[in-house]
């Protein structure tokens, strides 16, 4: 300890210009507020300022300077054996040479901002968004960050050893493992958990960098090929050990079951087959979201990437989901079908476009930028066709048969409708409908007729699918709240005033067939039918949800669940699925709990999810 | 307790695939002044900082005073004064910090004898390290190493950049007084003839290799150079071995390893070789005979 003072000392005698030229820029911002044209709003404004620049700029080099000279210079020059010929140990010169480096860099940049804490002091927010405090402390961070950087290369460059290729191997393969290690986490959006990988990081490389100088010293001593040596065996060794940790814990965190689940569950659950998504967090895992694709039909579950969870797509038929994984700037496209165990890659990615399967899942049409429609066939991975799209912000489309795309574009006035024929190759404009505001619409199974209604009037119409040529209105003025076609090609309307709203049934070519009462609603969906009843979400008042079961032979409610929030299909289903619905997913969410819970609606029955 | 100040055993330095030392194996008594000489890139640099526990040898074991060199650095240089043979300490110290920052690193220090000697020597104390000439470098070097009153001094080619008078006063006072005192020197030179006079024990190294380990008395004793008026008939290796045989005028000239007065008036007698001369020689002529010649 005596012996590392003394060092410390000397090492600061030597460098006591360093302290003078501080001193000097402590002064100079003084100097500049008189100076008329570069005194800003006002003199304690540009003290405040000019001092923080100096001791940003002069902290940042210092330390760069002293970092790369406080041993490596010594060792360069041959003059490391003034001290291994007194009777120091190796730890008495690293630490105090350290002591002494950090201790210049820490004081100078003290001296130099002090100006800053005397003049602008709590006035200092009217200056920056960011405290002095804070700004201090961060930049103080970055300075001695470059420090210790500096003298890793500085005695790594300075050997003029051939090892240094290892060293450059090993910054890009840390690099690139801290990478790996990252972007499973930022797919869980594990902010907190990242901020405690990047502390533990940064607490390694310190650690490393203060065991390996003080073991490059103690191997190495005089030979600057043998500092660089230890230095590099022992930061790298520490480094890789950390990273090992750090990948086992990232491992563990990500190898979460869905029966792990604890906390922030939510859930998406298709309309169309058994499929739903399960996202939450568990227990000793912080803020790291899983995602699962569950099978609803046997409980099967099978990790998938936490960022798919708003981007799976269902298969018409309900055999499959397709489930994007992030690589990068891309995603690849897997296909998860039921009865097996692993997903095929169907070879195509996309962008940060949209895309829609066709009925059995063995095409997609992919919209990318800027506005290219593509029909890929997932079996002969090859694209089939593919044309540019007039530029809209909002698109949909669905596939008519597997030959045939339809889209509907939201245009200027209206909303355009267009077909691809992928054996043709043809892109066709084929109808139009006229609306100054958003057009909802909804399909019918074969894609011939849809339900439309516009966000400015009240009125529901039964129009052709392909040409968007009204066909006859449905509805006018009675308050339509939701409407959509059954399996079977009937219609399902919700109007009628909150009070007293009424679930209408009507034939596919728009002829009444029963009216079923329902009691107050604000609003509602409907989610499915199973031929014989019809599950609507509804929101009976403010904050009270329900789930309601209509029988369509009787015509009357079956079965009723309360005070639960609907999970939702987690896409926009533009036609009915093929499958009967099976089973409706809800939540039930308390401050202590969360659970998604199945419900049956043919018997009521309920099954705890997660 | 050992008798030896310095016990270097099997040792080995290796540079990839440079060998520098090469299972060197030499002892120094306590009281003892061994001289170490080899031409340049010999290893004498290597063994040096083996010596003094700045490297790690590839094998063997280098111990001072019966302490491990390298794992007891620290606490063996308390008792240990070196001299480098390049000036190591930092150019922008004035050479009074200099022995104030070395004066509180070690158990005993002698302040006045470094300021005597220094101004003896004509060293301004308020100078700084780097503005000194070569040789006064080495003076404060050498005040340095003397401050703590070493038992074991180590010259690494000390007389480098010394003039005539700081030589002979390095040689004939420094090193002749230590050594009537009783302290340990370990000593690689060049100036074979500065040590001549006080040296007990001299080695030799070449490529590595610990060629010669000889008491200096001995070592001269033994070669000798032997001038032929007429050239003579081929010398009997098994009582003379000659190291140099060369013409020198009409005659010849041979450096022997192994004379023997006894030995040679038989080979004379029985050869009948004739007129020659033998001549006692100087370590430097001993040292330029065994590396072949060149210096």
């Amino acid at each position: 300890m005596r012996n590392a003072l003394a060092i410390a000392a000397r090492e600061f005698e030597e460098k006591r210009f360093v302290a003078y030229a501080a001193v000097a820029f402590a002064i100079l911002p003084f100097v500049l507020s008189v100076i008329p044209g570069l005194n800003g709003k006002s003199p304690q404004e540009t003290i405040a300022l000019s001092s923080l620049i100096f001791a940003t700029g002069f902290g940042v080099a210092l330390a760069v300077m002293i970092g790369a000279n406080f041993v490596g210079r010594d060792l360069s020059d041959n003059r490391m054996s003034f001290y291994f010929s007194r009777p120091v140990s190796s730890a008495s010169i690293w630490f105090g040479k350290l002591t002494a480096g950090l201790l210049m860099v820490v004081g100078c940049f003290a001296v130099i901002i002090a100006p800053a804490w005397l003049v602008a002091g709590r006035n200092w927010r009217s200056i920056s968004s960011l405290s002095l405090e804070n700004l201090s402390i961060w930049l103080l961070t970055v300075a001695l960050s470059l420090f210790l950087v500096a003298h890793l290369i500085s005695t790594f460059a300075r050997s003029q050893s051939p090892w240094i290729v290892v060293d450059f191997a090993a910054a890009v393969v840390c690099g690139l493992a801290i990478r790996f290690l990252v972007i499973p986490l930022a797919a869980g959006q594990a902010s907190v958990l990242i901020s405690r990988l990047s502390v533990y990081l940064a607490g390694v490389f310190v650690v490393a960098f203060v065991g390996g100088g003080l073991w490059q010293l103690d191997r190495g001593r005089t030979d600057r090929r043998r500092n660089h040596l230890a230095l590099s065996q022992f930061f790298w060794g520490t480094m890789a050990i950390a990273l090992l940790l750090a990948a086992s814990f990232v491992a563990w965190v990500v190898s979460v079951k869905v029966g792990d689940l604890t906390g922030s569950i939510r859930a998406t659950r298709s309309t169309n087959g058994p499929f739903a998504v399960i996202t939450g967090t568990a227990r000793g895992r912080s803020d790291y979201h899983a995602a699962f694709l569950m099978n609803a039909e046997d409980g099967s579950t099978i990790r998938i990437d936490p960022r798919a969870e708003w981007g799976v797509r269902y298969t018409r038929d309900g055999r499959s989901a397709v489930v994007p994984r992030s690589t990068g700037n891309f995603a690849d496209m897997l296909i998860y079908t039921r009865g097996k165990a692993e997903p095929a890659d169907t070879g195509l990615n996309i962008d940060a476009g949209d895309y829609f399967v066709s009925d059995d899942g063995e095409r997609i049409a992919t919209i990318s930028h800027p506005s290219i429609l593509s029909v890929y066939d997932v079996v002969q991975k090859r694209s089939l066709a593919s044309a540019r799209l007039p530029a809209s912000k909002y698109v949909r489309a669905f596939f008519v048969t597997p030959d045939v795309v339809r889209i509907y574009l939201n245009a200027t006035e209206g909303m355009k409708i267009m077909e691809l024929d992928v054996r043709s190759r043809g892109l066709h404009d084929t109808g139009f409908v006229q609306s100054p505001g958003f057009v909802y619409f909804y399909s019918d199974p074969a894609g011939a007729h849809m339900l439309v209604r516009k966000s400015h009037e009240d009125l529901l119409t039964l129009s052709d699918a392909r040409t968007g040529a009204p066909i006859t209105t449905l509805a006018s003025g009675t308050q339509v709240k939701t409407a959509r076609f059954l399996r079977d090609g009937r219609i399902a309307i919700v109007d009628g005033p909150e009070s007293a709203t009424v679930l209408h049934i009507l034939s596919a070519a728009g002829a009444p067939q029963h009216d079923i009462p329902l009691g107050p609603v604000k609003s509602s969906i409907v989610v499915g039918d199973d031929g014989t009843r019809c599950v609507l979400a509804a929101e009976a008042a403010a904050g009270v949800r329900r789930l309601i079961a209509v029988d369509l032979t009787r015509g009357v409610i079956a079965q009723r669940v309360d005070k639960v929030v609907w999970v939702p299909p987690g896409t926009l289903d533009l036609r009915p699925p093929i499958e009967p619905l099976r089973d409706v997913f809800y939540g039930e969410f308390s401050d202590q709990k969360n659970h998604i819970v199945s419900w049956n609606p043919a018997t009521g029955g309920k099954r705890r999810i997660v | 307790m050992t008798d030896s100040a310095i016990n270097i055993t099997d040792l080995t330095v290796r540079y990839g695939r440079t060998l520098a030392v090469d299972n060197v194996a030499l002892n120094v008594a306590k009281g003892s002044v061994y001289a170490l000489v080899g031409r340049n890139g010999a290893g004498k640099s290597s063994l040096v900082r083996c010596l003094l526990g700045e490297q790690k040898p590839e094998q063997g074991t280098s111990m001072l005073f019966g302490e491990d060199a390298w794992s007891r650095r620290a606490a063996l240089m308390q008792r240990i004064g070196i001299v480098t043979e390049e000036a190591d300490a930092p150019p922008e110290m004035k050479v009074s910090s200099i022995a104030r920052f070395c004066s509180r690193l070690y158990d005993r220090w002698d302040q006045g004898s470094v300021e005597t000697r220094l101004r003896t020597f004509g060293v301004p104390l308020s100078s700084r390290f780097g503005s000194l000439s070569k040789g006064q470098k080495k003076q404060v070097s050498l005040a340095l190493a003397l401050a703590n009153s070493p038992e074991l001094l180590v010259l690494d080619d000390p007389t480098l950049g010394l003039d005539v008078v700081a030589r002979r006063s390095l040689f004939e006072e420094v090193i002749g007084d230590l050594a009537d005192r009783g302290t340990t020197i370990f000593i690689t030179t060049h100036d074979l003839a500065g040590v001549e006079t006080f040296a007990d024990r001299v080695g030799m190294m070449e490529s590595g290799r610990l060629v010669l380990d000889e008491e200096v008395d001995a070592l001269k004793s033994r070669f000798r150079r032997i001038r032929f008026a007429a050239q003579p008939a081929a010398i009997d290796a098994t009582v003379l071995r000659t190291t140099v045989m060369r013409s020198w005028g009409a005659g010849a000239e041979a450096i022997v390893s192994n004379y023997d007065d006894l030995a040679f008036e038989r080979m004379r007698s029985a050869s009948n070789i004739g007129t020659a001369e033998v001549e006692a020689m100087s370590l430097e002529e001993i040292f330029i005979a065994i590396s072949g010649g060149k210096s």
